[in-house]
């Protein structure tokens, strides 16, 4: 790989930040972001992605192209975690493979503002509607999982999954809906909205998403030492899933012809997996399942490897396809 | 009269509520942040799903009502984890 992107893409302040958040709890300092802030930053990147997005899609208008990228969107959002779940019960139970399956099939939306930002330094651009993408992908993976354990699991009828309180947590859960209605806003608004949110969410944004980024390195430290529990083979597939899902992505965006920097950003969407949406879904549906496997490995190991070596290798693949 | 304590995973605080309720307290107290540790391990509250935060519900009410309390919870208890505590005590004023 070349090392030159990888130092680009390390040599970035909101990487160092998150490595910054990470060293503070290897090195035991005392350093903590107010608990409040963490939550107020992920609103302001959702909101700031959501209006962006919609400001760019109301540029390019609803075409063929944007419509094929979100069908791809989807189908990779209900076949990721079907796949993973069979890789998964080769070693694990039901409860455990089901929701470790839908976290990586959902996406998440710190890994694409982290990677965007890459491809911005880099002189590059994607298409607004990469944002509706990727709120597509939130929520099927949920869906998924729980179709999954429907079929396999074996439980009490009086355990049964409450289907009800299951979509509305896959579709209403406030990730998607304040991307969804932001992305709606930025659409309607168009270039004047866009000019009057631009201080504070396009000014401020690389700095917001650095305060951020040391919060979550902070948070993954905290759970590095969960690693050892979580096992080699559960590990081994915190890394290799991500690279074959992007590998998958890369695949079918060159079948399917799609621009270059819209392809990257597919990758990073199927290569990355959730740590804010699907657990919350999962400790909600699937209580037996163990949190301390499936957000350790999301948040400690694979969005780590996403941010550090995952965005530059995913760029250079894309770089030599499409030239 | 019985305290009856309840320590919960946060999001099924909601549940909670809804048992104290249809037992029929008169009221009830709740602490949203309760950090911890247990058998699920360390509720360290820092995530910003609260995946792995707890909350504290508490409320003073009349044995019987304790004792449906206790009926309603335990499937809950049993099936996501958490702790309920009754006790004795003296109300002071009402």
């Amino acid at each position: 790989m070349g090392f030159e992107l990888l130092l680009q893409n390390i040599l970035n302040p909101p990487v160092l930040m998150f490595l910054l958040g990470l060293g503070a709890i290897l090195l035991r300092t005392e350093l903590e972001v107010p608990q409040p802030l963490p939550k107020l930053f992920s609103l302001y990147l959702l909101i700031a992605i959501g209006l962006h997005g919609g400001y760019e899609l109301s540029k390019s208008g609803i075409t063929f192209e944007v419509l094929k990228v979100l069908l791809l969107a989807m189908f990779m959002a209900v076949a990721v975690p079907v796949y993973a779940f069979f890789i998964l019960r080769l070693r694990l139970d039901v409860y455990n493979a089901v929701a470790i399956a839908a976290t990586y099939g959902s996406i998440s939306a710190v890994t694409f503002i982290t990677a965007g930002s890459f491809l911005n330094s880099l002189g590059q651009s994607y298409g607004g509607y990469m944002v509706a993408a990727m709120t597509l992908m939130e929520s099927p993976a949920i869906v998924i999982g729980l179709v999954l354990l429907t079929l396999f699991a074996r439980r009490n009828s009086n355990t049964g999954v409450n289907w009800g309180e299951v979509l509305r947590e896959a579709f209403l859960n406030p990730s998607v809906y304040i991307l969804m209605g932001t992305l709606l806003i930025g659409f309607l608004t168009g270039e004047k909205g866009w000019k009057a949110m631009d201080p504070l969410f396009g000014v401020l944004f690389k700095g917001m998403l650095a305060f951020f980024l040391l919060d979550m390195g902070i948070v993954a430290g905290r759970r590095i030492g969960e690693i050892r529990k979580v096992g080699l083979f559960l590990i081994a597939f915190g890394v290799l899933l991500p690279v074959f899902n992007a590998l998958v992505g890369i695949f079918l965006a060159k079948t399917f012809g799609l621009a270059k920097g819209d392809a990257f950003m597919f990758s990073i969407l199927c290569a990355s997996a959730s740590y804010i949406a699907v657990p919350a879904a999962m400790r909600l549906s699937v209580p037996e399942a163990n949190p301390s496997l499936y957000v350790t490995m999301s948040l400690a190991i694979t969005f780590p490897f996403n941010i550090a070596v995952g965005i530059p290798l995913y760029y250079f693949l894309i770089n030599h396809l499409w030239g | 009269m019985k305290k009856v304590e309840v320590v919960i995973d946060s999001i099924y605080l909601s549940r909670v509520l809804d048992v104290l309720e249809k037992a029929g307290v008169s009221g009830y107290t709740v602490i949203k942040d309760a950090l911890g540790k247990g058998e699920r391990g360390i509720m360290a509250g820092d995530e910003l799903t609260d995946v792995f935060k707890n909350s504290y519900v508490f409320t003073v009410c009349s044995e019987e009502v304790a004792q449906k309390i206790a009926e309603s919870l335990r499937p809950l208890l049993k099936k996501v984890g958490g702790a309920c505590l009754i006790s004795d005590v003296l109300w002071l004023t009402h």
